[in-house]
Order: C-alpha cells, then sequence, then structure tokens
C-alpha cells in the first residue's frame, strides 16, 4: 500500500518534473528577493544586499538537488544523470573500459553458459500442463525382490543411497498398471511409458534405428500435450486388436520427414511391423525425463509384436517390471492417501502372488514423488558434474570482479582530483559513490551483454560435444531462456555493485584540500603508495592468485587422473579396432539364420582391405553395458552361485581384441554345432573360483543340473569390463548364437576410413538391416569417460582464463606501482641505486604478492579438492606433486608478468623523473 | 547581539509547522517569523529549510498555493493542513515532555536523589 503510493508519487514526478522544477527555481529566487529587499530594508545599498542574499543563501545548486530528495524526485534524475555521465568517462578511457568488459564478459559468460546448462538439466520444469500435479510411483522395500526381471531406462534414481539397506525403483508390471488404471477414485488420470527402444524403422528411406516409446493410450491426454498435427494417441489405440499407430517427435518430424504434412497417414515398419504415422507432438513437448530424447510414441500393446522383451516373458507378465506409471493427483484427495491405497495394492500384488516378491518383513511399500523431482534422467549422471562447473565458474568471475576492481582502483586514484572538485563543489558523499557504483554497473551490463553471446556459442558447443559424446542423444534445451536472461542481469548487477563498492568507498573518501593543493597531481607517489604492504589492490591481486591457484590444482588433477585412466591396462588392444552394432532378431532373423548372416559377414569384411581380423560380442568392453549373471561352479556346494561378468561372443574374438590365452584353447568355428557348449574363463575367474583344481575340464552353468552345463575350454587373460577404474573381475565367455550384435573389425588403417566399405558390405548382405553405434573401440571409451572429459576440460579451460586473468591484475598493478614511483626510482637512482636494484624492487613485489596468492591458494585447494575424489582415479585430491607444481606455475607465469613493468623501472631515467614534477 | 541557540535535531519541522500555524507564510516568512517570535535566540539555516517544507508538503502536513507577497512578488505561501494541526498537537505534547523531563532532571538537588 505504502510502496504503491510511493510509486504513484514518483511516476508523477516523473510527468511534472519540468513544472515542479520551474515552481522550485521561482520559489526559491522568491526567497533570495524577499531576503534582498530585506536587508536593503535594514540599510545596505541594494547592489550589497543582493549579493548578500545569494551568499547567505549558499549553494543553490545543491539546495536543489536537495529539494529533490525531499520531493522524491532523486533517483530518476540521478540515475539518469550518472548513466551519462558514466558512459562519457568510460568512453573518455578506451583501453580500460575494453579490458574490464572483457573480463567482466567472460566471467559473466562463463557462468551464464553453466546456468543454462544448470537451468535445462536441473531447473526447468516439465514441459506438460500442471506439472506440479503429476506424480510417478516409486517402491521400495528392505531386500531384493525375487522372482523378477525389472528393466529400466534411467527415468528415476536407481536403488537408494549406499549405507541404507533399503532397495528401489520405478519400473512396475503391466498388471499392476492396469489395476491402478481400473481404480478410478486413485488418479484423475494415470498412464504409463517404457523406453525409448531402439527400434528398427523402415519404409522411409534406408533402414534406420529410431528411439521409440512405449506408451499407454491416454499417454498424452494425462501431460496434456496436443498434437501440432494430426492427432495424438487415444485410449482406443491401446486395445489389443487396434492397428499400430505411431506419433512422431517434432523434432525428428522436422529432421527425418523434412517437415511434411503428407507424414500422415504414411505407413512405416517399426521391427517388421506396419505402423500408421497419425500426428506430430507440439514442438514444446521435447521431453519427459531430463536428456532423454524419443522420435516417436507407439503404444504399449505392441511390446510383444515387435520384440522386445523387458524382463517378463510377455509385456503381461506379473513377473517383468518395465514401465515408469505416472498420474495425475485428483485436487481433493491428500497424496499420502493415494499413496496408502495404492501401496496396499501393491503388497497384495507382491507379497500375495503366486509367487510373492517379497516376505511380508521386507515391507514393500509405495511412495509417490513430484514428477519434476522424481524423473532424474540426465541429472543423475550429471548433477554433480554441473554442481562443480557451477562453482569452478563461480570463482572464475569472483577473479574477473577482483581484477576489474583492482583496474578501477588505479583509475579511481588516477580521478582523484575529479573527484575532490565534485566534493568541493558541493557534492555528497553519498551522490559520489552512487557515481562510481552506476559506473561499475554500467561495466559490468557491458559485460554480460558480450557475455551472453559468449555463452550462447559456448553452450552450443558444449551440448555438440554432450550430444555427439553421449550414449544417445541429448535431448535438452540449454539456450538461454528468459531465467538464464534474469540470471545474468543479477549477477552482472550483484558483481559490478560488488568490484564497485571499494573503489567507490576510497573514490569518495578523498581529502578535497591536499587534492587540490597538489597541482602536479602526482602527490599520492609520496604519500599513499608505499606505506601500506600491500593495499587493497595487492589484496586483490592475492585474492587471484589464490583463487586462480585453486582452480589450477583442481584441473590438474583431473588432468592427471583423466591421463591415468586412459593408460591403464584394459587387457585388450583398444587401438584400430571400429564397432557397429546390428540386431538381426529384430529384422526378423532366427537362430541359424543369424549364425549364416554372422558367418557371411565375417567373411566379406575380413575380405575388405586394411581389415586385419573380425569378430563379434554380445556387448562391447568398455561401452557402459555389462551383463552379470549367478553360476554354480563344479565342485562348489549345491545351489551356490558366484557373480560372474558374461560376455557372449564370436570364434576369433579373442583373438582380434587381443586377449591373450593363458591355458587351453580358444572358441572355434566348430564349437558352434557342436552338441557340448563350452565356455572360456578369464584369470580372475580362475583365482576367485578354481584356486586349488586345474580349470580346464570344469562346469559351470545354471544352480539346477538340468540347466545347460557349459565346459570350461580354455584360460585367457583379464580385461576391463564395465569400467576402466575397477579391478579386475571374474568373467566367463559364451559363443554368442541368437543375439544382436556388435562387430569388432581390427584394422590396419584409421578405423574411420573404413566405415563407407563396411556400409556398403552390409548393405549388399541385407538392406534391411539397419547398422547403429558406428564408433572405434577408442571412442566408445572416451564416451565411458565424458563426465572426466568434459569437468576436465572445463575447469582447465577456467583455469588458464583465471590465470590469464591473474597475471593481467598483476601486470596491471605493477605498471601502476612503476608509474607512481617512477619519482622515488629517480631519486634512488640519483643517489647511486644501481638498474639492477629497481628490478629487483619490482620483482620482489610481484614475488611476495605470488607467494601470498599461492599460499592461501593452496591452502583454499586443500579443503575443495576432496569434492573431484569421484572424478579421480589413482591420484589423491591432495596430491603434493600437483600442488607443488601449479604453485610453481603461477610464479614463473607471475615473474613473466612483471617482467615488462620491472624493465620500466629500469629505464627510469633520474633527471627525466625529477624534472617531471 | 543575543546568543544562538544550536537547534536540536528534528525539532526544525516543530516549529515550521507551529510558525504556519499562525497563518499562511512565504518560505522566507517562516524563518522572519521563527526568528521573532523567539527572539533572534532561534536561526534557521536556510539551506534547511526549502527541504524541510518540501518534506512537509510531501507527507501532506503543510499545503501550498501561489500567492503575492508583501513586496509584490509572486510568492507560494504555506498553510496547515488538519493531519498537520493532529501532528503539530502531537510533537507539542511530545516536545514539552522531554522539556519538563529535562528540566527535571537538571534542577534536581542533591537531597532529592
Amino acid at each position: 500500500m505504502k510502496l504503491l503510493t510511493r510509486m504513484r508519487r514518483f511516476l508523477a514526478t516523473l510527468i511534472h518534473r519540468s513544472d515542479i522544477e520551474l515552481d522550485m527555481d521561482e520559489e526559491l529566487r522568491s526567497h533570495i528577493h524577499e531576503r534582498a529587499v530585506h536587508l536593503e530594508q535594514l540599510g545596505l545599498p541594494r547592489a550589497e544586499a543582493e549579493r548578500r542574499a545569494r551568499i547567505e543563501f549558499g549553494s543553490y545548486e545543491r539546495l536543489k538537488e536537495e529539494c529533490r530528495g525531499a520531493l522524491g524526485m532523486y533517483p530518476f534524475e540521478a540515475v539518469v544523470q550518472d548513466v551519462r555521465f558514466g558512459i562519457r568517462m568510460l568512453r573518455k578511457t578506451p583501453a580500460f573500459t575494453i579490458i574490464a568488459v572483457l573480463t567482466l564478459a567472460f566471467g559473466i559468460g562463463a557462468n551464464t553458459a553453466i546456468f543454462s546448462l544448470v537451468n535445462s538439466v536441473m531447473l526447468q520444469s516439465l514441459p506438460v500442463r500442471d506439472p506440479g500435479q503429476l506424480v510417478i510411483l516409486r517402491w521400495s522395500a528392505r531386500n531384493r525382490p525375487n522372482h523378477l526381471g525389472i528393466s529400466s531406462y534411467g527415468d528415476c534414481e536407481r536403488f537408494s543411497s549406499a549405507g541404507t539397506d533399503q532397495l528401489g525403483g520405478c519400473s512396475f508390471s503391466y498388471p499392476l498398471f492396469k489395476e491402478i488404471r481400473t481404480q478410478e477414485n486413485l488418479f484423475s488420470s494415470v498412464m504409463a511409458f517404457a523406453g525409448p527402444a531402439q527400434l528398427d524403422l523402415s519404409g522411409n528411406g534406408q533402414a534406420s534405428m529410431v528411439q521409440g516409446e512405449l506408451v499407454s493410450g491416454n499417454y498424452f491426454q494425462t501431460l496434456g500435450v496436443s498434437a501440432v498435427l494430426g492427432r495424438t494417441l487415444e485410449p482406443a489405440d491401446e486395445e489389443p486388436r487396434a492397428d499400430g499407430v505411431a506419433v512422431l517427435n517434432y523434432r525428428y518430424w522436422q529432421t527425418a520427414f523434412g517437415g511434411s504434412e503428407a507424414v500422415i497417414g504414411k505407413v512405416i515398419r517399426l521391427n517388421g511391423n506396419p505402423f500408421t504415422i497419425v500426428g506430430v507432438s507440439e514442438p514444446r513437448f521435447t521431453r519427459l525425463t531430463p536428456g532423454k530424447s524419443q522420435d516417436l510414441w507407439i503404444t504399449l500393446q505392441h511390446a510383444d509384436s515387435i520384440n522386445l522383451r523387458w524382463g517378463g516373458q510377455s509385456m503381461t507378465d506379473p513377473a517383468g517390471w518395465w514401465l515408469t506409471i505416472a498420474g495425475r493427483l485428483k485436487t481433493e484427495m491428500p497424496r499420502a492417501q493415494t499413496q496408502a491405497a495404492i501401496s496396499l495394492l501393491f503388497r497384495n500384488q507382491t507379497l500375495h502372488g503366486e509367487k510373492p516378491n517379497w516376505k511380508t518383513a521386507d515391507d514393500p511399500i509405495i511412495t509417490l514423488l513430484p514428477a519434476q523431482k522424481g524423473l532424474v534422467g540426465l541429472r543423475q549422471n550429471f548433477g554433480e558434474p554441473l554442481n562443480l562447473l557451477a562453482a569452478a565458474v563461480a570463482i572464475i568471475l569472483l577473479i574477473a570482479c577482483a581484477n576489474v576492481a583492482g583496474l578501477m582502483l588505479a583509475r579511481a586514484a588516477a580521478r582523484e582530483r575529479e573527484m575532490a572538485v565534485r566534493l568541493a563543489l558541493g557534492a555528497r558523499r553519498r551522490r559520489v559513490i552512487q557515481q562510481l557504483l552506476t559506473e561499475s554497473v554500467l561495466l559490468s551490463l557491458a559485460g554480460a551483454a558480450l557475455g551472453i553471446l559468449l555463452a550462447y556459442w559456448g553452450v552450443g558447443a558444449l551440448w555438440a560435444f554432450l550430444s555427439a559424446n553421449g550414449y544417445s542423444s541429448l535431448e535438452i534445451n540449454p539456450r538461454p531462456d528468459v531465467s538464464v536472461l534474469l540470471f545474468t542481469i543479477c549477477v552482472a548487477v550483484l558483481a559490478g555493485i560488488g568490484f564497485g563498492l571499494a573503489p567507490a568507498f576510497r573514490g569518495s573518501a578523498v581529502k578535497v584540500t591536499h587534492r587540490l593543493a597538489a597541482n602536479t597531481g602526482n602527490i599520492s607517489a609520496l604519500t599513499s603508495a608505499p606505506n601500506r604492504r600491500f593495499g587493497l589492490r595487492g589484496s586483490l591481486v592475492i585474492v587471484q592468485v589464490a583463487l586462480s591457484v585453486v582452480v589450477l590444482i583442481g584441473a590438474t588433477l583431473l588432468t592427471r587422473a583423466l591421463e591415468k585412466l586412459h593408460s591403464v591396462a584394459v587387457g585388450f588392444d583398444t587401438r584400430n579396432i571400429l564397432l557397429f552394432s546390428i540386431d538381426p532378431t529384430l529384422a526378423g532373423y532366427k537362430e541359424d539364420g543369424i549364425r549364416d548372416l554372422y558367418d557371411d559377414l565375417d567373411r566379406r569384411l575380413a575380405s575388405l582391405p586394411g581389415v586385419t581380423s573380425v569378430s563379434y560380442s554380445s556387448d562391447v568392453l568398455l561401452n557402459g553395458g555389462l551383463w552379470t549373471s549367478g553360476l554354480h561352479v563344479e565342485g562348489q556346494s549345491e545351489k551356490s552361485t558366484v557373480a560372474v561378468q558374461m560376455l557372449a561372443v564370436g570364434p576369433g574374438f579373442f583373438e582380434t581384441m587381443r586377449i591373450p590365452l593363458a591355458i587351453g584353447r580358444t572358441f572355434a568355428p566348430a564349437d558352434l554345432s557342436s552338441a557340448q557348449p563350452v565356455a572360456i574363463v578369464n584369470q580372475a575367474f580362475v583365482r576367485g573360483f578354481a584356486q586349488s583344481r586345474y580349470p580346464i575340464g570344469l562346469h559351470i552353468g545354471g544352480d539346477d543340473p538340468k540347466d545347460i552345463q557349459y565346459e570350461i575350454i580354455g584360460v585367457v587373460g583379464d580385461t576391463k569390463y564395465e569400467s576402466v577404474r575397477g579391478d579386475f573381475a571374474p568373467t566367463a565367455y559364451l559363443l554368442l548364437k541368437d543375439k544382436g550384435a556388435t562387430f569388432a573389425l581390427r584394422t590396419a588403417l584409421t578405423p574411420a576410413m573404413l566405415i563407407p566399405s563396411v556400409r556398403k558390405a552390409l548393405k549388399d548382405v541385407d538392406d534391411n538391416l539397419p547398422v547403429f553405434g558406428v564408433k572405434t573401440q577408442a571412442e566408445a571409451i572416451n564416451r565411458y569417460l565424458l563426465n572426466e572429459r568434459m569437468v576436465t576440460g572445463l575447469l582447465a579451460l577456467f583455469g588458464v582464463l583465471g590465470l590469464v586473468l591473474s597475471c593481467i591484475g598483476l601486470y596491471g598493478l605493477l605498471s601502476y606501482n612503476v608509474a607512481l614511483r617512477t619519482r622515488e626510482i629517480g631519486i634512488r637512482m640519483a643517489l647511486g641505486a644501481r638498474r639492477r636494484d629497481a628490478l629487483f624492487m619490482i620483482i620482489r613485489e610481484a614475488l611476495i604478492l605470488i607467494m601470498f596468492g599461492s599460499m592461501a591458494g593452496t591452502v583454499g585447494a586443500f579443503v575443495v579438492t576432496r569434492f573431484l575424489q569421484s572424478l579421480l582415479f589413482n591420484i589423491r585430491p591432495t596430491d603434493p606433486v600437483t600442488f607443488v607444481a601449479v604453485c610453481a606455475l603461477l610464479v614463473l607465469v607471475g615473474l613473466l608478468a612483471s617482467l615488462a613493468p620491472a624493465r620500466r623501472a629500469t629505464r627510469v631515467e633520474p633527471v627525466v623523473a625529477l624534472r617531471y614534477e | 547581539m543575543t546568543e544562538q541557540a544550536q537547534l536540536l535535531p528534528g525539532t526544525l519541522d516543530l516549529l515550521i509547522l507551529k510558525a504556519v500555524s499562525l497563518g499562511p507564510l512565504h518560505g522566507y516568512g517562516v524563518l522572519l517569523r521563527i526568528e521573532q517570535i523567539s527572539g533572534k535566540t532561534l536561526l534557521i539555516e536556510q539551506g534547511a529549510l526549502y527541504p524541510a517544507l518540501f518534506r512537509l508538503v510531501r507527507q501532506g502536513f503543510l499545503k501550498a498555493r501561489w500567492g503575492t507577497s508583501d513586496n509584490n512578488r509572486r510568492a507560494k505561501f504555506y498553510e496547515l493542513t488538519s493531519p498537520g494541526r493532529k501532528r503539530l498537537r502531537e510533537e507539542a505534547e511530545g516536545w514539552n515532555r522531554l522539556a519538563s523531563a529535562v528540566a527535571c532532571v537538571l534542577g534536581a538537588q542533591p537531597e532529592e536523589v
């Protein structure tokens, strides 16, 4: 209320300001006139009376300004005036302005770039109607469920944090979803989805792999997402006998179908089954789970016909948990009540079914999580690195601010006379501070404008890097939006005030008489510079050096860790391997057909020029995938199993990957058709489970004697499988017979050069067989190390940026000091000091600043680097070599920065310096 | 010349309100009246007067209109509004309480304590 009236008055004064000004002018003049008349009546001559009246009145302009303040006109008038004056002042010193704006642009740009990533991954709300009402289901229990196949696509956080024995997930069976859907009193609407699955799409040019999400018929209605063309999926599409229909994602429609409207009604084949395209989703619906992309949506009931077995035997199998369930809460029903009702349903199915998944004591329950929070997706992997980067860019901004504050202080010193004149003419201290702050905010806003451009470009590059290196393309929208712009403006204004405060207070605290008395304006050389150890500017340089040390130490630690990760002996030769995947089961191949196809491909690919050998496997080593199984080892107690990493491979796999054979033999083509199933194990397996026995001839297999038992025919060297970081784990290799495979080509040339001929060979064999995941083994490993590489690269970049900024700061300070002390140096030289003394004087000053900065930075890094722990490898966060090396680097670079000013000091001619005054 | 008293902070508004309450005045008139009533003990600084006047107008305690001064010059005259009158009463009471309390303290004799 009070604010409103004040605003209104402020606006009124704005509108009538010229009237008010005239009014005020006339009133004050009339006052002087009255006084003059009064004085005249007291007997003074007229002219003298008028003069006395004016003198008594004092500073007319100042009074007017105070009156404006009393009238509430002050802010606007002052701001406009300050901005105009500020721009004029900044234009007068272009070098200063350019350096300051560039520095700030880097600092603010880096923050904007990282914040837009944080924003798109962590903060942006779901692009659906009323995202606050949407919840997802999550189960938790005290124990692992039995008799289950669980598959999840990273929609929500996997098992809860280590340390607690609570387990949880958010995949559910189709029967449970059906049950929940029939209970109409629970949700206003409830839907389920799974995927995206890699589907083989044909009927639109050459066959390709698409990301297809399987969703319930009411998926779009529940989310409140509509179609931009045609229609979305409807509940009727989910009927068992309904024709296959698909809705395209807007972006996929644009890229794969060129945004053509003729796409409606077109029939495409997904894994060989016909689907009619009925619509395209609206463009704002880019994702549900952060970072996951879908090319198209089809309804759930096709899961079986397109050959997706997620966990269970068929989609309706209660033992197959594969659906993420999301619902809209009823407004009149409290969440806790819905949650309790669903928990009851869930317990009924899991505790008292045909094959109970849990005992009652395991206490399985359902929690309803807000979808915004519960659908983590990308956040699970990028959350931590993004926080690290956010901290790093905040440090960069601090360095930039300290740097500009140093520049401003130097400038404030040069402007002391100006300030003195203003104070002498009656400007108030507050007014001068406000003026100086306006200038710094102007600077930082200019920096922000440029920074947004930098960020725009940087985010684009970063996004491209992440998309090219992620396992699937990333569906995030990292372009700066309104909240990013607001963030940037806030950062800029805060930074402007931050770095402007010290100079402003310094500037306004000028001793008027001192300044005006010193005609030549160089009195500070004698009074202010040398009498304090560092001074404010020196401290700012120390802060910059310290912060740079922190960032650089972090970057160096990560770089060394990455280097170590790359040089880990993984057990096979990662160089010159080209990988690509095919899945003939999706194109309708059966077991025999697959074997013939792989044989055929093997031969054709091996005959390509440049290919040394060829093999294939179910998974790729060090590609993020892992298949583990519980195996019974012959000779161990009945029914006991051990956890073993499994990999199905083709004959010749060990030769192609150059995994050494220890004893026995490797797979031969004849083993594929032999009646005796065979296996090969690695040395870790022997160490773990067959230590006292000769491994060849032992049998491994399921814990039921009726399960297939594989005879071990050979032992091979250890390899890393899932991760470069862990130890070698027991692994068993079986023959790959009836699954999709990733082919590995050992090449004599650069692997990428072979891609066209490989594609042609595949096309010759079967045009309907889509190829995906073409990459080199080295790329696969790089993808796996994505987070490490991203954080390391960016941190290194920020480290160098910090280093450069600190050097500029140091250089600026020293140059300024040399200029200030020209006279002092001249006197010293006139008194017999040598040039070398002058050189050392300046270098010593630089060294002291760097030393103090490095020490502070080292202490800071000790505290901070432990947050890098999860990204490090074989290196301690407090690695002394790194700490010493970074400090040495700073000393070196700092000395280089101080060289130019120091040499300038040696060239001071005593005669010139003294005449100067 | 009579000795001049230092003006306590916050009393300027009170004095202006009182001066104006005796009849509409222009700015210089306010100065003169305060000087005259106080027997030249209280001299108002010219620089302080106008900001105070404008503030009181802004707060709604005074209103201003243009008129003609004794010297036949256009001048702005201030008069009290009803909130101003109320304010004057309150301020005056407050001041009197303070003044008598201070006087009481200053007049205290050793045996009374």
